[in-house]
């Protein structure tokens, strides 16, 4: 009586006692994470069927706020924006920090001290990377200024032109994030065996063979787990705008800076609109999820999971 | 003239000090506005945005409760000044709001329109306060309603002056600058000053709205930005074109610093360079005389603004805090028995003494008082106390804060876009911005 | 053990390409370290210093123990504060440890209908913006009526999306046949989580550690919007209320955040080493 109701759960008592198992395993994160961030989430998509100012009760709109949203310009450019700091950071990011990490795992003199390097940028004060990144980027006075002033590239306004400013934002966007990656990179790296790389040693493969063909494969997984961090990070890219464009133009002259979440951020606490935010921020959700899902379908093309091999 | 203000500035001090000898309260000239005992002590919640207000302002609250309304309880509550205006409106979400706050003039109109602020007008007339004690700059953009009612108790306040390196003069063979100069003087000096080889700038005075471009075009008379009650962009009315085309040259004829040069579109990073000896004369806030006297390494005064040379005026814009109470609050009254003492000659003693920023109460002891905190010097503080007078309150509002605040000043003085071409597209945002402000 | 050598190792490269690519790495972290140098130089300036131009890095007449004394003066409870932030460290990061490596253990080991569904439900909470929940998750705390009060500091911060898809990632990695012994031995799965697959996961977890130690230090706009009351205050807002709206003493600013990111460093170094020290698998493994 008792298993055929439990049916559903596997074809044999041995199943479905595992299943039972996975699901009491996962309850407590699943249901926490439900309660105290799910409920919020519903909250919030309530929010962007209404208009509401925080200090009077909410008008339920329909779906005007969405409407809106497709003639509003400024969060086509929000889009836009968003999108090219997804080109500019994700590629460079991942690349770069699967490089230190590949680097950094080598006996190699001095490597503590260069991992906490490579790490200080995730837990630097926030004020002191703006002063001294919107510093360096000063026209004329600036460090970078003045490392270009040679090759006459010293003259440029970073920081106010708007066909300049998203290239100081990747720059520090990929400056902070490195630290991260290198970390997951590095835990990913200690799960490769070395038995592999022996093996490939007496087949005779060169170095960039072992990398390409036993580092590569087997660090696949973390691999991803980075990227679809990275590119859930880019989509919400926020304090890097707030933090280079705060003391020029915040969100850029015109806009040329601003991102999705910034503009939601705006149109919420600046404008008061928190219908019309909710309403950015269910799209951008959805941008996000569909690209996500995207990724989570692509992985098995080139993602090598040890555990289900054959 | 400036002999006569010499005098009158002695006369005042001996007076003050005769009058220091006792309490302020006990003093011979009647108080501006007079403390009243509450009617029932209660519970009140307050914010404010600076731990070193709260100090001051925990302080005289201590006095208000021990003289005015023993058994009161207030609860005061700091809360830091960058996400002020996020936490007042998250914790409005939730319906709560502090019973008495901290208001900012460009923050009045969406707390007013809202309905969320206590009328605090039946309590002057209840406690005999005029309330045009107070400069218009201080109380105008406070006043809501068809009567005009005020529904804040100004803190404090500050004007705009010209600082000047007095040392940069002497090297030039240029007389000092005195009240009474006009903008012709100003660019005189401005381009005598400037030094390309070197790198010295003559100026710096058009950064952010209160300390730049919208002082020059209140001088030309007109009301720099948007027009009282909301109604309309000035930006490109004749006086306001007027006003950043002058400035807009200076900058093109390379008197001034671009932005991107300064490195934001931020007074205090012009002051950077003003201090460290890059730039001759720099717009800055009376907020600014500490950090002038602490660390400015050369000998410096401060003068006030030029005078449009066909007007005559030198308008500087005013900005003070206010103290406002919530219309949700469950003691009205007491709230504002508490603002009446925050706001009165006693309240007000404590900012008066701490120097920094100057007390709103417009007692004359309590505005030597705080000239005096800043010691013994030469330096002209009063011309931000005579700034005070007819000065322009802030008409700029949160919604339109950056429109007006960096990108135009950027367009016009760091991406030279035509001054006509930047007003236009500036007044088209704001007046997207304007009907949704009106009732 | 001698797969340590059979891994492609710098040595074998050509001295050349070893001075250049060291050139780079010490390149690159001087880039990463110049804004923390900053904080440090900072910190130490007396305010006379700190708007001078041309920028100096080494203050001319070092104010670190004044600051560090100044600092205390207008923030008499900064150790409060700091103590507050760790207790709220430690508390999100082992109720994290406990709820997640559960979590992912049973995602990554068990199938049970609507695996695949729930998982990306979690992992879609990733994904939502936090400006746009910042009010709905005051709301929440607030009906709860946990406002200033460590519970809602702690207790929403032990579930954790990222925690539960970093350390499935870790388990996925690890060969099924090790764990299958145990299991066929008769051990409960908590059993096999605690001997076997989580030793085996020394690198993933000092990550975990690493990050979720960090995110939590350094949460700021949540802390601030449900517990900024002197006894639940956390350093990051003690920073913040250094600075008004026409002060920023960054010297004073960048002494706290100096303070407060030494304990952040000091874990890191201790905790690198695990990155390389973690139980090698190569011996388990066949």
């Amino acid at each position: 009586m008792a298993s055929s109701r439990l049916n559903f759960l596997g074809p044999t008592p041995l199943s479905r006692r595992r299943a039972l198992w996975g699901m009491a395993l996962i309850a407590p994160n699943t249901l926490g994470l439900l309660f105290f961030f799910g409920i919020p989430v519903l909250i919030a998509f309530w929010t962007s069927f209404q208009q509401w100012n925080a200090l009077k009760p909410p008008v339920y709109i329909g779906l005007e706020n969405f409407e809106r949203l497709v003639d509003d310009q400024m969060f086509h450019t929000a889009l836009t924006n968003t999108l090219k700091l997804l080109g500019l950071t994700v590629p460079l990011e991942i690349v770069l920090a699967m490089g230190v990490a590949v680097l950094l795992n080598q006996p190699l003199a001095g490597r503590s001290l260069l991992r906490t390097a490579y790490f200080l940028p995730v837990v630097t004060s926030t004020v002191a990377a703006s002063i001294v990144w919107t510093g360096a980027f000063q026209q004329r006075y600036g460090i970078l200024s003045s490392l270009l002033e040679p090759v006459g590239l010293g003259d440029y306004k970073w920081l106010v032109d708007p066909g300049l400013v998203l290239i100081p934002i990747a720059a520090v966007t990929v400056w902070q994030r490195l630290g991260f990656d290198m970390v997951i990179f590095l835990a990913g790296l200690q799960s490769i065996p070395g038995v592999l790389y022996e093996a490939a040693t007496i087949d005779g493969a060169n170095r960039w063979q072992r990398f390409r063909h036993v580092t590569l494969p087997m660090l696949s997984p973390t691999t991803f787990l980075v990227m679809v961090l990275a590119v859930i990070n880019s989509f919400q890219i926020f304090d890097q705008v707030y933090v280079m464009t705060l003391r020029t133009v915040p969100g850029g002259v015109g806009g040329s800076a601003t991102t999705l979440a910034y503009y939601l951020y705006r149109r919420a606490f600046t404008d008061s609109e928190f219908g019309y935010a909710s309403a950015i921020a269910l799209v951008l959700f959805v941008i996000i999820l569909s690209v996500t899902v995207v990724q989570l379908a692509g992985q098995r093309m080139w993602v090598y999971y040890e555990a289900e091999k054959g | 003239m400036r002999k006569a203000k010499r005098q009158l500035v002695a006369v005042l001090l001996v007076l003050l000090m005769s009058a220091l000898a006792l309490p302020v309260n006990a003093q011979d000239g009647e108080p501006v506005i007079q403390p009243q005992p509450c009617e029932e002590p209660g519970q009140l919640t307050m914010w404010v945005w600076d731990e070193a207000w709260a100090e001051i302002i925990g302080a005289s609250i201590d006095q208000w409760a021990a003289e005015y309304c023993p058994g009161a309880e207030v609860d005061l509550q700091v809360q830091p000044w960058g996400q002020y205006w996020d936490l007042l409106q998250t914790n409005a979400a939730g319906g709560d709001l502090p019973d008495v706050f901290n208001m900012s003039q460009p923050f009045f109109y969406f707390y007013a329109s809202n309905d969320v602020l206590l009328d605090l007008q039946p309590y002057w007339d209840q406690y005999g306060v005029d309330t045009t004690v107070w400069g218009s700059g201080m109380v105008d953009p406070y006043r809501w309603g068809e009567a005009g009612d005020l529904y804040a108790a100004p803190v404090n306040w500050d004007t705009i002056a010209i600082f000047y390196n007095k040392d940069m003069f002497d090297a030039a063979g240029l007389e000092y600058p005195s009240a009474g100069w006009t903008w012709d003087d100003f660019a005189a000096a401005a381009e005598a000053l400037t030094n390309a080889d070197e790198d010295i700038y003559g100026a710096e005075v058009y950064l952010e709205f209160q300390a730049g471009y919208p002082n020059w075009i209140a001088a030309t008379g007109t009301t720099p930005v948007v027009e009282a009650g909301r109604a309309r962009c000035t930006l490109a009315d004749e006086g306001s074109i007027e006003a950043l085309t002058f400035l807009q040259n200076l900058y093109q004829q390379g008197y001034m610093p671009s932005v991107s040069i300064v490195g934001s579109t931020s007074p205090d990073d012009a002051f950077n360079l003003f201090a460290s000896g890059r730039i001759a004369m720099v717009a800055g806030g009376s907020w600014k005389l500490p950090v002038a006297f602490e660390e400015v390494p050369f000998n410096w005064d401060v003068v006030q603004l030029p005078a449009h040379p066909e007007t005559g005026l030198s308008r500087s814009i005013l900005h003070a805090v206010g103290y406002v109470a919530s219309s949700r609050t469950e003691n009205p009254d007491l709230a504002a028995n508490l603002i009446l003492f925050l706001a009165s000659d006693e309240g007000q003693r404590y900012f008066a003494e701490a120097g920094g920023v100057a007390p709103a109460n417009p007692s004359p002891a309590l505005q030597q008082l705080w000239i005096d905190s800043f010691g013994d010097s030469d330096v002209n503080i009063q011309a931000f106390v005579d700034a005070t007078v007819d000065s322009q309150g802030v008409t700029a509002f949160d919604e339109i804060w950056d429109a007006i605040n960096s990108e135009i000043v950027v367009q016009i003085f760091d991406l030279d876009v035509p001054v006509e071409e930047a007003v236009a597209s500036t007044c088209e945002f704001i007046e997207t911005q304007l009907p949704e402000q009106q009732q | 053990m001698a797969d340590r050598s059979a891994r492609p190792s710098y040595r074998d490269f050509d001295w050349r390409i070893r001075l250049i690519t060291y050139a780079l790495l010490i390149l690159g972290a001087i880039v990463m370290l110049m804004p923390f140098a900053w904080m440090v130089s900072t910190a130490c300036k007396p305010p006379i210093e700190l708007n001078k131009l041309p920028v100096r890095w080494i203050p001319e007449n070092p104010a670190c123990v004044e600051n560090f004394n100044l600092l205390y003066d207008q923030s008499p409870r900064f150790n409060r504060y700091l103590l507050n932030s760790a207790l709220v460290t430690i508390g999100r990061t082992l109720g994290q440890l406990v709820t997640c490596s559960l979590a992912a253990y049973g995602f990554a080991r068990f199938s049970f209908p609507g695996r695949n569904i729930i998982f990306a439900l979690c992992l879609g909470l990733l994904m939502v913006p936090f400006q746009a929940i910042l009010i709905p998750e005051y709301l929440l705390i607030r009906e709860l009526g946990w406002l200033n009060s460590f519970r809602a500091l702690i207790v929403p911060g032990i579930f954790s999306a990222f925690a539960l898809f970093l350390l499935r990632q870790a388990f996925l990695q690890i060969p099924l046949e090790i764990e299958e012994a145990a299991t066929i031995d008769g051990a409960s799965p908590l059993r096999v989580l605690w001997h076997i697959t989580l030793p085996l996961s020394v690198p993933a977890l000092a990550a975990f550690g690493v990050i979720t130690v960090q995110a939590a230090w350094n949460d700021f706009l949540y802390p601030l919007v449900v517990a900024n009351a002197p006894d639940t205050r956390v350093v990051t807002i003690g920073i913040s209320l250094l600075q008004g709206e026409r002060r920023t003493p960054y010297n004073l600013l960048m002494m706290g955040s100096f303070l407060a990111t030494v304990p952040m460093l000091v874990l890191f170094m201790l905790l690198q080493r695990y990155f390389i020290e973690g139980i090698s698998m190569s011996g388990l493994k066949r």
